[in-house]
Formats: structure tokens, C-alpha cells, sequence
């Protein structure tokens, strides 16, 4: 009586093992993405098919943009406190504020700049094919998303009506 | 207390026995029903899971049916784990590429 009792238990860790194995294997890529030292851009490499040449070029290309647009939010973020000094003491728009406006929408589309010709220069940098596909993934998901994340959102600075 | 049997008495009495007949006849279709009753006792005692472990008995008994279990249950893990490891895979995928994005675009990234 006790052999149908085996069957039926090894039924069952094999079933046990055999899923706990093609887990394992199935999801080591994925493990070994979390594991590098730059998920994000290791991930970048394995969904655009990059070789490791254009890959090297891509990270230091993504350096030199992270080091610069850090400078560029730092100049934003004065031109803003600035502009809220001005608020502070302001009943109307003075021509001090007007300027101050203007300065920061100028270095906001500096920054949107250059993060689009960072996007410019990483997808050339890619084989042609996922180049294309890069610059289409990551403008939809960056400039193209702006306006759709203001509409949607209930509390949006404005709405478009179509009456 | 047993009373004491004599062997005279005895082998009177066997002598009886093996002279006594039956005369009257047995009820119609009496072997059948004796055999329901017996089939009756058997069904009312055998709960699911005595049932489950005589067909599990039987089934298992025979090598080409424990050798399918098997085989399908491994099968099914194996098909389950690679469908699962492909789901988080996916996830885990979606998750990197918004990070990527966060990363580059300064109205999505948190402050630096």
C-alpha cells in the first residue's frame, strides 16, 4: 500500500520542482538586469539590442546628460525661489516678475533641449532600426506625455473643452 | 458452566445432524438478494476517501498510469514556473524602462 503513496507524493514534488525550476532559469535574465550596476541602462541595452561598443558610448553619453542637467534643474530651482521672492511682495504682475517668467520657461526649454538631443544622439548611436524605435519609445513617454498627464489629471492646471 | 457432553451423546447428536434435512424451500431469488445486502454494507461504509485511496491503490498499481501522473504533473509545473517567470519578467521589464525614463527626463525624475 505504500507505493501508490510514493507515486502520489513524487507526483507532486516533481511538479514542485519542475515549477521552481523554470522559474528560476525563465527569470535569471531579468535577475542579472537587477543585479548590474545600472539596471536602467542595462535594461536599455538588452531591449534595444545594443552591442557592447555603442552600449560603452550610450553610458558615458548618459553621464555627461545626467551631470548637465543636474546644473540645469539647479539653475531652474534658483530662478524659481527667486521668482517666489518676487510673488512674496507683489500684487500684480510687474515687469520684474514678467522677466523672471520668462527666464525660467527659457532654461525649462533649454532642459527639454537637451534632453531631446541626448535622445537624438543615443538613438544614432543605436543600430539604425532600434534607434527608430528607441526615439519613438522614449519621445512618447517623455515630451509626448506631458500635456496628457496635465489633461488627465482632475485637479489639471487647465482643460480643453470641445464646446 | 458448559454441561459435560458425554461421546455417546456425541456422536448421537452428529448422527442427528447429518440425518436433518431442510424441508421447506428457500424465498424466491434468494441467493440475489443476500448479495445486495452484502453490496449495500460495503457502499454504506465506504466513505470518499476510502474510495479515493482504493482507486488511487488501483490506478497507481499499474505502471503506465503512475508513470503519466507523473510525467503530467512535471509537465505542468514545468509550463506553470516558465509562464510565471515570463509574467515578472514582463514587469520587471515595464519597471526598468519607467525607471530609464525617470532617469532622463527631468519633470518625471525626483529632484537631484
Amino acid at each position: 500500500m505504500k507505493r501508490p503513496w510514493l507515486v502520489l507524493a513524487g507526483g507532486l514534488a516533481a511538479a514542485l520542482l519542475a515549477y521552481g525550476g523554470s522559474y528560476f532559469i525563465g527569470s535569471a535574465p531579468c535577475r542579472s538586469l537587477e543585479d548590474s550596476k545600472t539596471p536602467e541602462l542595462a535594461w536599455l541595452q538588452k531591449e534595444f539590442h545594443i552591442p557592447d561598443a555603442e552600449f560603452t558610448r550610450i553610458s558615458k553619453l548618459h553621464e555627461d546628460y545626467l551631470a548637465g542637467c543636474a546644473e540645469r534643474c539647479r539653475r531652474i530651482d534658483a530662478k524659481n525661489a527667486d521668482l517666489q521672492k518676487m510673488l512674496a511682495g507683489a500684487g500684480a504682475v510687474t515687469p520684474g516678475i514678467e522677466q523672471a517668467l520668462l527666464d525660467a520657461a527659457r532654461l525649462r526649454a533649454e532642459c527639454q533641449k537637451a534632453m531631446l538631443q541626448h535622445f537624438y544622439e543615443v538613438s544614432q548611436t543605436m543600430p539604425p532600426e532600434q534607434g527608430r524605435r528607441y526615439l519613438a519609445w522614449v519621445t512618447a513617454r517623455t515630451l509626448g506625455s506631458q500635456h496628457a498627464i496635465m489633461t488627465s489629471d482632475p485637479h489639471a492646471a487647465h482643460e480643453h473643452r470641445s464646446e | 458452566m458448559k454441561p459435560e457432553i458425554s461421546s455417546e451423546e456425541n456422536s448421537a447428536l452428529r448422527k442427528i445432524l447429518r440425518e436433518w434435512k431442510v424441508g421447506s424451500p428457500l424465498a424466491p431469488r434468494f441467493d440475489e438478494q443476500v448479495w445486495q445486502r452484502i453490496a449495500r454494507a460495503e457502499d454504506t461504509a465506504a466513505t470518499p476517501w476510502i474510495l479515493f485511496r482504493n482507486w488511487m491503490a488501483e490506478a497507481f498499481a499499474r505502471p503506465a498510469m503512475a508513470v503519466g501522473y507523473v510525467t503530467v504533473l512535471l509537465l505542468a509545473g514545468l509550463i506553470a514556473g516558465s509562464w510565471q517567470a515570463r509574467a515578472s519578467s514582463e514587469r520587471a521589464g515595464a519597471a526598468l524602462g519607467s525607471r530609464y525614463v525617470q532617469m532622463v527626463d527631468p519633470y518625471q525624475m525626483p529632484r537631484h
